[in-house]
């Protein structure tokens, strides 16, 4: 498995830049208290013939009270795993110096869910700050994924949050911009209107091609908000039908294909 | 508006010249809102019966579409050639089938080394759904080692009659009339001659092209190319007690990290666990998939051995042409692989038995030669009866494979009673079943709010990152 052992330095070199990078945002945002990053250190407890560095393996415990994360000793994030399985095979490929495993801890996080009283404010629970933890450790896990474990299943359900909560956090804001500019382009285009024709906005409502445009110009600003929006909304119209006509290709004429 | 004929009748018309009676076919206008195949050919039902023989049909591969087809065609009565170059194949396959598969296909109950009755579902942050509270007792996902499979309905085909020879097709000579025989060209393994084996030649009537995702047959036809995934398989053996957790249940993980179109896999096999991961895009990546699939697992099988790597491209969508004059491609060499799941094995299986019929039934048990127009009647019945599970397969992984978001929703979807129910309902009896109205409606509800939350936890992620 000597193809394996040389990619792996691909994992490691990702996973090292990302906690470099948390510690940074978690300088800038406020609630830095919560996020406590600790580095556990576990010895690879399987067949203790392949990796005769593990007794070296150090134990390093960083606690972040506030700020930094000092990530010296980690090494690799454990591929023991691979180690422990060339374990009859490959002993002397353990060349794994130390087994480090970072995992996600977090104060407000137990069990494996989100310890709703931990975010309570003036006796309600605060939904906002639930919403950003759970957004942090899904980054947290996307830079560094993780393994699963029947010990610690993860059994937190987004949809215990409110309805409500993602409403006021996420659709009022956007439906705030998106109906500002339809405003603003509602207003100019009725006085560009009315300045060319001399049609009035009570009658361009009656107009069917005036009533037309407003369709047009109320879809164009629910979908189209960067300039990126109309590649993709013509890339997904064609997604939508490849699968089909895929399929129908056998009942066209043969020379239509080659 | 175009007209849909096919080449090779017009050629038949011309050039038939000794036959008393003419093939008779209707060219029929396609319109533009008729998407679905309106070509409709009459069979050669008047074609003379073939004198003092019956039909004689290759099928190349021997897989679970070439051993369905053998077997259905020798039963029909039709002389059955079935060539396959490795017979202990062992190949590299989830194994996974459904239960119709068991009842359609007669199989005795000891070829399934496990019934997985239990599913999880890991999400990118790993959130675990348990999948299966809704199976019924006697319903289970089977899972069977494909050496063990495929030898078994290949010797079902022996016995119904069918001839199996070890060897490899090389390339067939196309026929220059419509009654001539294809010219085969294979070498053929036997003990005496060696590994190299002895060149042979063999003429046949018709071909069915069961040879797999590299198939040749589709080649020598110039049945086009497709889109095709790579698999990747480490078949590793775990302590008794961690295999103990896989006893009845198997994992999918999805994630970026895993995959960017597809998913990881931990499905548990005779005495060992398979390890695995696919991808479309971008194939080069695929060992930091399987190493990363790893991890996520690595808990539960930490201790086992690798006992075997493997990897095999999956087709994505079929090949442009699926048949042509009278050779037919069924199973993987023709693309009917589903999306989403990647299920294989039965559609592999049903659709050799589905081209066996129509050659059975288009040559009246072999007494008649046949032509296109039989083999076009088992794709119009193929398409008719699995065109819409495809379909929805389609959707549903473009919708929840893009991202991450979107596959969280996915997991969170699947803790929904009712979904599971719909999806164990259409996967082990391969219908589309109609459900309850009102709870498709909250179904529809809920996957767009599991779809929003989990995009707007995208976005704040985002905003984190800034």
């Amino acid at each position: 498995m000597s193809i394996s052992m040389a990619l792996f330095s691909p994992p490691i070199s990702s996973s090292l830049q990302n906690p470099n990078l948390i510690p940074k945002i978690s300088v800038s945002l406020l609630s830095t208290k919560r996020f406590s990053l600790v580095s556990v250190t576990r010895a690879s407890s399987d067949n203790g013939t392949t990796t005769p560095a593990s007794a070296s393996a150090s134990t390093t415990t960083v606690e972040i009270p506030k700020v930094v994360a000092e990530k010296a000793t980690v090494k690799s994030p454990a591929e023991s795993s691979s180690a422990s399985k060339n374990g009859a095979v490959g002993g002397e490929e353990a060349d794994l110096a130390t087994t480090t495993v970072i995992k996600f801890q977090d104060a407000k996080w137990v069990n494996g869910t989100w310890d709703l009283k931990q975010f309570e404010k003036e006796g309600k629970t605060d939904w906002d700050s639930v919403i950003v933890a759970e957004a942090k450790r899904r980054k947290w896990l996307e830079d560094n994924p993780e393994t699963t474990t029947n010990d610690e299943p993860v059994l937190f359900d987004t949809s215990i949050i409110p309805w409500w909560a993602w409403m006021k956090r996420y659709h009022l804001p956007e439906a705030e911009l998106l109906n500002g500019r339809a405003a603003m382009i509602g207003f100019f285009m009725a006085y560009f209107v009315d300045s060319l024709t001399g049609v009035g906005l009570v009658d361009q409502m009656g107009n069917f091609f005036c009533k037309t445009l407003l369709f047009v110009a109320v879809l164009g600003v629910l979908f189209i908000r960067k300039n990126e929006d109309l590649d993709k909304l013509k890339g997904l119209f064609e997604e939508t039908t490849l699968y089909d006509k895929q399929w129908q290709a056998a009942w066209k004429e043969p020379d239509s294909d080659k | 508006m175009a007209t849909f004929t096919l080449k090779s009748f017009t050629g038949l018309r011309q050039s038939s010249t000794e036959q008393t009676n003419f093939v008779s076919h209707v060219p029929s206008s396609l319109s533009r809102s008729q998407r679905r195949n309106s070509l409709r050919v009459t069979a050669a039902r008047s074609s003379p019966k073939l004198a003092n023989r019956n039909l004689r049909v290759a099928v190349i591969g021997g897989g679970p579409a070439g051993g369905a087809a053998a077997e259905t065609l020798a039963k029909g009565g039709i002389e059955t050639i079935l060539i396959e170059r490795k017979m202990d194949n062992c190949k590299p396959c989830g194994g996974a089938i459904p239960l119709c598969m068991v009842g359609e296909f007669n199989l005795p109950l000891d070829i399934i080394d496990r019934r997985v009755t239990k599913m999880k579902m890991i999400s990118p942050s790993n959130i675990a759904v348990d999948i299966g509270r809704t199976l019924k007792e006697h319903e289970y996902i089977g899972m069977v080692r494909r050496e063990v499979l495929d030898a078994y309905l290949r010797e079902r085909a022996e016995k119904s009659g069918a001839t199996v020879i070890n060897g490899l097709f090389l390339k067939m000579d196309l026929p220059e009339n419509w009654d001539s025989p294809y010219l085969l060209h294979y070498t053929e393994y036997d003990g005496k001659t060696g590994a190299t084996g002895q060149k042979k030649t063999m003429e046949v009537d018709a071909v069915i092209g069961a040879d797999g995702a590299n198939s040749r047959v589709a080649k020598s036809i110039g049945a086009g190319d497709y889109d095709y995934a790579i698999a990747f398989q480490e078949r590793i053996r775990i302590p008794d007690d961690k295999m103990t957790y896989y006893e009845d249940l198997a994992e999918m993980y999805v994630g970026d990290d895993v995959s960017p179109d597809f998913y990881g896999w931990v499905f548990p096999k005779c005495d060992h666990v398979a390890v695995g991961t696919g991808t479309v895009t971008h194939k080069g990546d695929i060992k930091k998939f399987q190493l990363a699939t790893r991890n996520r697992a690595k808990d539960k099988i930490l201790g086992g051995k690798i006992i075997r790597v493997e990897a095999h491209p999956i087709p994505e969508h079929p090949r442009p042409r699926r048949l042509s004059k009278r050779v037919a491609l069924v199973g993987d060499a023709a693309g009917y692989v589903t999306k989403c799941s990647g299920e294989g094995i039965y559609f592999a299986a049903k659709s050799g038995r589905m081209c066996a019929e129509a050659i059975v039934e288009g040559s009246q048990n072999g007494k008649k030669m046949i032509d296109e127009g039989d083999l076009r009647k088992y794709l119009e019945k193929w398409d008719k009866t699995y065109l819409p599970t495809y379909r929805v397969l389609d959707v549903l992984q473009k919708v929840f494979y893009r991202s991450n978001p979107a596959r969280e929703a996915f997991v969170e979807m699947c803790g929904d009673e009712y979904v599971q129910k719909m999806t164990f309902d259409s996967y082990l009896y391969k219908r589309v079943a109609p459900g309850n109205p009102l709870e498709d409606l909250k179904l529809a509800v809920n996957t767009i709010g599991s779809l929003v939350r989990a995009n707007a936890l995208r976005r704040e992620i985002e905003k984190l990152s800034v």
